[in-house]
């Protein structure tokens, strides 16, 4: 099965966006296949959340086009894209810290399986969704049933993560795009939610957008490199030894890969 | 088990607030209750969906207005009155709302309050002709008695206000437990994530400041029939801050906030107002003085140790009942 042959869910033709003086993303062209885990790699200031960004709606490009499914979705609103089946988290953790965890993933779940008409959410008690199984099973896969009625603000960064993990999975989207989700956890707490998210492989599209290179190992099925903007090198995970990638992700020249992981890690999310 | 603590909480609140009036003033328990569904439309607006309005007295005017155009020129009937000043306040609401909520909560603060100056200048000076001005609008004698409970009577009054204030109070009650509830805190801190949860911020935003307007335009018509005139005082700006004080007084996202807020402010205004000159300034201070000891408000910080105390008093129970 070559990828040519496979479905494309996603396509970027030709996108930028400039921010003042900095060319954020530099004529990008993408194609995110059906079912796929492909990851986007990179230094910080790399361009990623803003091609990210444009992919989902939050930023509408200078240039360019954005197709889902081959449909032209350059101009749409973000949720009408979540209608299509796009479902994003952000690089800082992004939740609703006012409401308890079990209530964010009643909103997720709700306006998944049910229409986001104000009559439907009037008439509709959180209470009556709360005993949802498919909601109970989540929190009992991603380990949140002892904060289930928590408030959010109340939990460690570990556990958010999770949560707005779950709340993505809860929607069931077509398409899962993840920035840099395993930002800022503790080694055992990225193997919680990457196994979790190894759960999803094949029956989702995933794209995760991440900067260290080790959280990722052996997870990602093709990857692309970005740099200023553009992206400079395409496919395995081979592709990091390809000398550009080695002077602009690594920073080095010429060294043993021991060193080039080290140096990688040793950049942390703005 | 919770619902129906709650709902059972209502009920003994609003039994307490009927209690009262037997050894309470009945010109005062009218003002509370009156003041309490005020309150309710503000407290929403703060505590929900986090919009600071100043121009309340604008809405409360509204529903005034509406409901004594139409006992002062049309019909004598208090109750259809107060359903043409609720309609009054629907229809202004679904027209100045889509303007306004598209605002940041700053601006939306301010502009109302330029609301209230417009809706004030407007009933004392350019509408004289219908709304005669300073002198207000006076039909006192022109409202007839409704078959069961009579609204003429003040003490029939306190009855329909308090059954009034209980159906609006339920009904806030149901919206927080609801999904739209759940939406308004999220819209409130999170619009971007509830955005790309494919939810639309503007009709929730929308729905919830015609909600709560309308609530504001029935305390206005109540407060038109309960006094048998109005007049541009209503909308007086300098009242613009009232309502957010007695939130905030009450405790902001409280059920019961309101209420507490209400009877604590029109009470201080009573008490002091007769012992002191300058109540007003008193007050002013007295308030400052609350908000610094309690910032969650009287019944925000009540409310906790209540249930502290009831909750210990369960848990001790089946202790006692096992010896
Ligand atoms: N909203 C913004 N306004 C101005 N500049 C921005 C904005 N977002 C990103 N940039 C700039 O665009 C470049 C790419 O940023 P970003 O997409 O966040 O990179 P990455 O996610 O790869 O770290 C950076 O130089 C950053 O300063
Ligand atoms: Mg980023």
């Amino acid at each position: 099965m070559s990828p040519d042959k496979r479905t494309v869910v996603i396509k970027a033709e030709g996108v930028s966006k400039r921010f003042g003086t900095v060319q954020a993303v530099d004529q990008v062209d993408y194609q995110l296949y059906e079912n796929e885990v492909a990851g986007i790699l990179g230094s910080n200031g790399a361009g990623k959340t803003t091609f990210f960004n444009l992919l989902t709606g939050y930023y509408l490009p200078d240039e360019g086009r954005i197709l889902y499914q081959g449909q032209d979705v350059t101009r749409m609103t973000p949720q009408q894209r979540v209608s299509l089946g796009m479902m994003r988290s952000f690089q800082l953790t992004s939740t609703f810290d006012n409401l308890s965890v079990i209530d964010n993933l009643v909103l997720a779940f709700f306006r998944a399986h049910k229409s986001a008409s104000l009559w439907q959410l009037l008439i509709n008690t959180c209470r009556k969704h709360r005993k949802d199984e498919k909601i109970l099973a989540t929190l009992a896969s991603f380990d949140l049933e002892r904060v289930a009625d928590r408030l959010v603000k109340h939990l460690g960064l570990g556990e958010k993560r999770r949560m707005e993990i779950a709340m993505e999975i809860l929607a069931e989207p077509k398409v899962l795009l993840l920035d840099e989700p395993l930002a800022g956890l503790a080694e055992s707490e990225i193997k919680g939610v990457l196994d979790i998210l190894r759960q999803q492989v094949g029956k989702q599209t995933i794209l995760i957008v991440e900067h260290k290179i080790s959280h990722v190992q052996d997870f990602l099925q093709r990857l692309i490199v970005m740099h200023e903007g553009r992206i400079i090198a395409e496919g395995g995970y081979e592709c990091l030894q390809n000398p550009e990638v080695r002077k602009s992700y690594w920073q080095i020249d010429d060294s043993a890969s021991e060193s080039a992981s080290a140096s990688a890690d040793a950049g942390e999310v703005s | 088990m919770n619902a129906l603590k709650w709902w059972w909480g209502i009920l003994l609140a609003f039994a307490l607030l009927g209690v009262s009036r037997t050894f309470l003033p009945l010109p005062f328990m009218n003002e509370v209750v009156i003041f309490s569904i005020y309150a309710m439309g503000c407290n929403f607006l703060i505590g929900r969906v986090g919009y600071i309005s100043f121009g309340q007295p604008a809405y409360l005017a509204f529903g005034a207005y509406a409901c004594a155009f139409y006992l002062f020129y049309f019909g004598t009937n208090p109750l259809v009155g107060i359903m043409v000043g609720v309609l009054g306040g629907l229809v202004v609401s679904l027209v100045i709302g889509p303007l306004f909520v598209r605002l940041r909560s700053d601006y939306f603060a301010m502009v109302n309050l330029a609301l209230a100056v417009i809706v004030f200048y407007l009933t004392q000076k350019v509408l004289v002709d219908i709304t005669k001005g300073d002198n207000g609008l006076w039909f006192m004698t022109r409202i007839t008695s409704t078959p069961g409970l009579d609204l003429t009577i003040p003490g029939q009054f306190f009855i329909f206000a308090l059954i009034v204030a209980l159906a609006v109070c339920a009904f806030y009650k149901y919206l927080d437990d609801s999904i739209y509830g759940a939406c308004c805190l999220a819209t409130k801190i999170n619009e971007n994530k509830l955005q790309f949860l494919g939810y639309d911020n503007f009709s929730i935003r929308l729905l919830a400041f015609v909600i709560a307007n309308t609530t504001t335009a029935l305390a206005g018509a109540m407060y038109a029939v309960y006094l048998g005139f109005v007049s541009p005082e209503m909308a007086s700006p300098s009242r613009a801050a009232d309502p957010v004080i007695v939130t905030l007084l009450g405790g902001v996202g409280t059920l019961f906030g309101p209420i507490v807020g209400a009877i604590a402010y029109t009470g201080m205004k009573d008490v002091i107002s007769k012992l002191i000159g300058n109540w007003e300034l008193f007050i002013g201070f007295l308030l400052v003085f609350i908000m610094l000891v309690a910032d969650q408000g009287i019944w925000g910080t009540l409310a906790p140790l209540l249930e502290k105390l009831l909750w210990r008093r369960k848990a001790t129970l089946p202790v006692a009942t096992k010896r």
